[in-house]
């Protein structure tokens, strides 16, 4: 019983933590640009991240180890120096995203602009985390993300063609605009294969102290909750494509977002939708200050946990406060939210075989994962999602140059 | 043992299971006419930049100067060490190290001035 509750929690919080405003953007444009069309980007996407966020878990609890900590040792420093900055940049870009996105939110329910509710939320990001433990920030704001799910309630309502929703879910050639098709496409990879999600979900397992005995209970929470986190992605889109394709209306900011439940919902779809993207970005936004102060400080090998003091951290503690102070920059100084985010789903993208490229050593390592190391099939996709970062990675910046608008 | 393999990078802890921060980098003794043989363990900002780039290190040494930070390494007699099959622990007491002092300065002017700490 003890263990279907938490494979039941588990599930939630992940679902609730797995919007952020990546796939809400990425999925708007997708949409409203292309109608059905790019749905099969997104359950590639899903497909990718529920491998990568398993095995993720399954090294943490067999190995007691995060991915970050193990790539110091098994590849040296050279190579995790480079991993940091990469990671380290993306994430940022795409913490300062996240924090927009709040912001966003708050100005569609006030009325108020962007920029000054920046140091408001980095102020509660910082006391949520300051003051919180783990649990707090994983169930808590999580099971508040599960007001997404009035997506997927809106999505079913409007009544789309399924037939065509199911057909798309297979690759396509684009029928027009084939260099922002794949942009788009490229994007909502990124914005899927987020490395922060697979490093703090390894994270998260040590701080939820998992062992060997939860290898099973990990492969259902991260199959269950990334597929049900994907539909909703899904569902963005196919509100998108429902309400803003048929009317040639391009997603280009994010005040069109309330269109997309108010007329399923009416004046409560534009609260619902509101509080979804707020919710759902402050949520990413506290679990990517969060990866970049594990990632510093596994790397380094400080002592680090969300459950601690912040006094016997203080390193850790300062590494996260600092990822807050720079994270907020860009919105403060009034850098348009969507162009930050679509630019840091490109990079994520442009980046993602630094981050994967370790699993497959990693997890065929038997020092680490022992007689839990990856079967054949597990390779296979893995090699698969590594052809296709280094496809993405190759492609993502010329098409963000050409097809990015 | 492969020095590389199971000591350099790994986690380096005190006695009492308090992370100093990792293997940096390990000084082998070469003297003629015998086997060289592990001195030390080093740890510490300078001695891991090195490995990436000897100017780079020296920048970052330069700049974690002017916070008034020590940037030298901080070595530990192999005799102190045991090397373990995840982790290497070091017979002292991290927080009398200068391993930590990065970590005492911030709790000290930083984190400790912040009310809820």
């Amino acid at each position: 019983m003890k263990k279907i509750l938490e494979i039941a929690l588990g599930i939630v919080t992940s679902v609730g933590g797995f919007l952020e405003i990546g796939s809400i953007a990425t999925a708007a444009q997708a949409g409203s640009d292309f109608s059905f069309q790019l749905i099969w980007a997104i359950v590639l996407g899903g497909i990718c991240i529920i491998f990568l966020v398993e095995q993720a878990g399954r090294f943490a609890a067999v190995s007691g180890r995060t991915i970050p900590d193990a790539i110091r040792e098994r590849f040296g420093f050279n190579y995790f120096a480079f991993l940091y900055l990469v990671l380290a940049l993306v994430s940022l870009i795409v913490l300062a995203a996240e924090i927009g996105g709040v912001c966003i939110a708050l100005e569609l329910a006030t009325g108020y602009g962007f920029q000054w509710w920046a140091i408001p939320v980095a102020l509660v990001i910082w006391l949520v985390i300051w003051k919180g433990t783990f649990g707090v920030i994983e169930k808590g704001v999580s099971m508040l993300g599960l007001v997404t799910l009035c997506l997927v309630v809106g999505a079913v309502m409007i009544h789309p063609p399924w037939s065509q929703v199911a057909q798309s879910a297979l690759p396509s050639l684009p029928r027009h605009d084939s260099v922002h098709y794949w942009f788009v496409a490229v994007s909502i990879l990124g914005a899927s294969i987020s490395p922060y999600l697979f490093f703090f979900y390894s994270s998260g397992a040590i701080e939820d102290e998992w062992n060997e005995g939860y290898v099973g209970i990990n492969r259902i929470i991260a199959t269950g909750g990334m597929s049900f986190g994907s539909v909703i992605s899904i569902s963005v889109l196919i509100l998108a494509a429902m309400i803003f394709a048929p009317q040639g209306v391009k997603f280009e900011h994010y005040s069109q977002l309330p269109q997309l439940l108010v007329p399923v919902f009416g004046y409560w779809g534009y609260w619902l939708i509101v509080t979804s993207v707020g919710i759902a970005c402050l949520g990413a936004a506290m679990e990517i200050t969060l990866e970049l102060a594990y990632l510093t400080a596994q790397g380094f090998g400080w002592n680090w946990s969300e459950n601690q003091r912040p006094l016997d951290e203080a390193r850790f503690s300062a590494a996260y406060m600092l990822a807050i102070v720079i994270g907020t920059l860009p919105i403060l100084i009034g850098i348009d939210p969507l162009t930050l985010t679509i630019f840091g789903m490109a990079l994520t993208a442009a980046t993602l075989p630094v981050s994967i490229v370790p699993f497959l050593f990693l997890m065929n390592d038997y020092s680490y994962v022992r007689v839990y190391r990856n079967g054949w099939f597990s390779n296979a996709v893995v090699l698969v999602i590594i052809g296709i970062a280094f496809v993405l990675a190759l492609v993502s910046i010329p098409l963000q140059i050409f097809g990015g608008s | 043992m492969d020095l590389m393999r199971d000591c350099l990078d790994k986690l380096l802890e005190d006695g009492n299971k308090r992370r100093m921060g990792r293997v940096d980098g390990i000084i082998l003794d070469i003297e003629d006419g015998s086997q060289p043989h592990v001195a030390y363990i080093e740890v510490g900002v300078k001695t891991v930049m090195n490995r990436v780039s000897p100017r780079l290190a020296d920048a970052i040494a330069r700049l974690l100067q002017g916070f008034g930070i020590s940037t030298e390494p901080y070595r530990i007699a192999w005799g102190k060490v045991k090397v373990g099959l995840n982790k290497v622990t070091a017979d002292v007491e991290a927080e009398k190290t200068p391993a930590l002092e990065w970590e005492l300065w911030l709790r000290k002017k930083v984190i400790g001035r912040i009310p809820g700490a």
